[in-house]
């Protein structure tokens, strides 16, 4: 097992380039999720740490060594693609021995390796049948099994799941995170699945354009996204983001908009900024609803309420932009249809600087 | 709990279902363009194809052009006969049998080798030219070929004795050997056609998903392995599906070439069953005889198709129909 380091990794097609410097530490055992939106350059970062795509500039190191040269066989690294790659021809076993037999293992050795590695995941049933007769999930076991028995220093996956349907796709994420508990063997994990990434990793690195947006456990960036980007990425529903004007209130620094109000944290770098452009961020799930009866401290208008079982979407309008409230259905459903506003602590508020995008210092909370 | 609801498998319905009639009734309402698009096709299969077998009854008659077809008195298998006792006929055959045979094993590895080879080129510029140098012979009439073939083999002027002449060797005149005519027929057949016939593999390649050799450098396999390992696998079923056309075709000896290039004096290795049909038939009239030999050359290819068919319907999972 080994580590993986990227310094100022660069990737340019031509005249484009496409990684702008990516700085990136994977510990040893850790399991990392790059994780953006299309085009972000999450595959384009990890073939370059599988060696299928060239460096421009930087440098990769594995495990001590300096990889911008070296050969992808010789990195010793396993890649999972999106589409499995699996070779048509051969059947379950020998696409899991694919990677062994082109090593020239001995005879023994393979045998072994496959009855392991289909025990782990499953398989054993199926070592005859070509991929053509498999399911999507089972398609997908081989392709773990066939990175699995290489035994590399670093797994990358890119987007493994995303050819799966939602049900099978939470089932082999929960077999993944088994699997990596298991084998603890370093991992990059490709996505843009936020789901994924919260669930899956020991650190998230979400990319945009090219760029680190923030690095950090999948707690720190739900609680204290660096950025708008961030705030709106990671959450299912994303964080609402309210533009507003800084002013004076009764209990220091309070933001206005809409002919509305909402007081702040009593952050030290809000203060004596009034007139000053934020963004308020607010999670869909730390909202206390209201109806007219109630004190609310912010109106909405409700437009829709999406029942999903133990909860509900209140999908909204605030100031004219649209707002996403999540509450809890449990007795409240005719309640919920009456909603008009709401109230949120302001320390639960996350206020970002309207020109730049970035998080307002000083009010970073400790997860739990 | 009551048992009515329980599914049962029911024979019939009480729901009326569309005939078989009806079904196909549909089917060309809603597809008749693709049809339409048959046409052609099927009026010249008919014209050409299958009408000209109407005149097939000649073989076992004794036809003359004055009485006609039908007036023509039958024979039997008279024509057969003298076929089999005909020791050039007999030669006939077994040249066109031995000229198959080494043009299929010299001949068919030819251009998958070659669409292994163009795939392995990375660089694009030599990548193209060379293709283009290999296809172009195909686009050439067989007449020049045979011209650029008999000049180049020509005792007096051609490269081949100027170059052995360099080694000190006297001119052979190639093309009067019979020893030399098989060699060069087939030679020439490759060089004509190896690289237009490459394409097929060359696309068959194109279709193999770029990220099996993806993965297979990450596994670490080597440009080599992965021909072996992925290409060839991957086109197995197109080599095959070839492979059974050509044998199909097997006796179908390109007899244009031959007869641009055979002499009197190479017949002996180069007389194959449809030069032999040639002269019987258009040289020297007799319709009949020729009309029987023609049948009985139609008869073992359609046997070698069917057979092709069927072993590789049974031992790879690819046929024809
Ligand atoms: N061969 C290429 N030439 C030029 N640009 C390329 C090439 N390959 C990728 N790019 C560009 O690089 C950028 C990053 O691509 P990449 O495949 O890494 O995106 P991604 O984050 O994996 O997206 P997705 O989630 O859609 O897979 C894209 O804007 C893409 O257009
Ligand atoms: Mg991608």
């Amino acid at each position: 097992m080994a580590g993986v380091k990227l310094e100022s990794i660069v990737k340019r097609y031509g005249a484009v380039q496409v990684v702008h410097g990516i700085n990136l530490d994977v510990d040893e055992k850790e399991f990392v999720v790059l994780v953006g939106p299309s085009g972000c350059g999450k595959s384009t970062t990890l073939r370059m740490i599988a060696g299928l795509e060239e460096i421009s500039d930087g440098q990769l190191t594995i495990d001590t060594r300096v990889m911008n040269r070296v050969a992808p066989k010789d990195r010793d690294v396993a890649m999972v693609f999106q589409n499995y790659a699996l070779y048509p021809h051969l059947n379950v076993a020998d696409n899991i021995a694919f990677g062994l037999r082109i090593r020239k293992e001995s005879k023994d050795k393979i045998a072994a390796s496959i009855k392991e590695v289909s025990g782990i995941l499953g398989l054993t049933d199926y070592l005859d049948r070509r991929p053509a007769d498999l399911s999507g999930g089972q398609r997908q076991r081989v392709a773990m099994g066939r990175a699995i028995v290489r035994d590399p220093k670093v797994f990358l996956f890119d987007e493994p799941l995303s050819n799966l349907d939602a049900k099978l796709r939470t089932q082999m994420r929960a077999e993944i995170k088994r699997l990596h508990k298991r084998l603890g063997a370093t991992s990059i994990y490709v996505t843009h699945d936020q789901v994924e990434a919260m669930t899956l990793a020991d650190r998230i690195v979400v990319m945009n354009d090219g760029r680190i947006e923030q690095l950090g456990t999948p707690m720190e960036l739900f609680l204290n996204p660096a950025n708008t980007f961030v705030a709106s990425f990671l959450g299912s529903p994303p964080m609402n983001l309210v533009k507003a004007t800084l002013g004076p209130g009764e209990n220091g620094p309070t933001a206005h908009f809409a002919g509305q109000s909402m007081p702040l944290a009593p952050l030290d770098a809000l203060q004596n900024r009034d007139g000053d452009e934020v963004i308020v961020g607010i999670r869909p799930e730390y909202v206390d609803v209201a109806t007219a009866e109630d004190a609310t401290q912010v109106q909405v208008n409700l437009e829709l309420v999406e029942t999903l079982g133990s909860e509900a979407l209140l999908h909204a309008t605030l100031a004219g932009d649209p707002f996403v409230i999540k509450a809890e259905t449990q007795g409240n459903a005719a309640y919920l249809q009456k909603v008009t506003g709401f109230t949120i602590k302001p320390e639960m508020l996350r206020v970002f600087d309207a020109a730049t995008g970035h998080a307002v210092p000083g009010q970073d909370r400790q997860a739990a | 709990m009551t048992v009515e609801n329980v599914d049962k498998p029911v024979e019939t319905s009480s729901f009326a279902q569309p005939t078989r009639v009806q079904r196909i009734v549909d089917h060309l309402k809603r597809e008749w363009q693709i049809y339409a698009m048959l046409i052609p096709l099927v009026i010249w299969l008919l014209l050409f194809l299958y009408k000209p077998m109407y005149g097939l009854q000649i073989a076992f008659k004794d036809y003359s052009i004055f009485r006609g077809i039908t007036a023509s008195p039958w024979i039997g298998f008279e024509h057969f006969h003298t076929l089999f006792g005909s020791e050039q006929f007999v030669r006939a055959l077994r040249n066109t049998f031995i000229i198959s045979f080494y043009t299929l094993v010299f001949g068919f590895p030819m251009p998958i080798l070659l669409a292994l080879m163009f795939n392995e080129v990375l660089n694009q510029w030599f990548r193209k030219s060379t293709q283009t140098i290999v296809y172009l012979p195909h686009f050439i009439s067989s007449v020049i070929i045979a011209g650029i073939v008999i000049t180049a083999f020509s005792p007096s002027a051609g490269i081949v004795n100027t170059v052995l002449g360099w080694f000190g060797a006297d001119p052979i005149y190639f093309l009067t050997k019979p020893e030399w005519f098989r060699p060069i027929f087939i030679g020439t057949g490759i060089w004509q056609e190896a690289g237009f016939q490459s394409i097929v593999y060359l696309a068959a390649i194109a279709g193999v998903s770029p990220t099996l050799y993806e993965s297979a450098v990450v596994d670490g396999a080597s440009r080599w392995q992965m021909m072996w390992k992925i290409t060839i696998p991957s086109i197995l079923p197109t080599i095959l599906i070839m492979l059974i056309i050509r044998i199909g075709n097997l006796l179908e000896v390109s007899f244009e070439m031959i007869i641009l290039l055979y002499q009197p004096a190479t017949y002996e290795t180069a007389d194959v069953v449809n030069t032999f049909i040639y002269r019987q038939g258009l040289q020297s009239g007799q319709y009949d005889f020729a009309a029987a030999a023609g049948l009985f050359n139609a008869v073992i290819a359609f046997i070698l198709v069917m057979g092709a068919n069927s072993i590789s319907k049974r031992y790879s999972r690819t046929s024809l129909w």
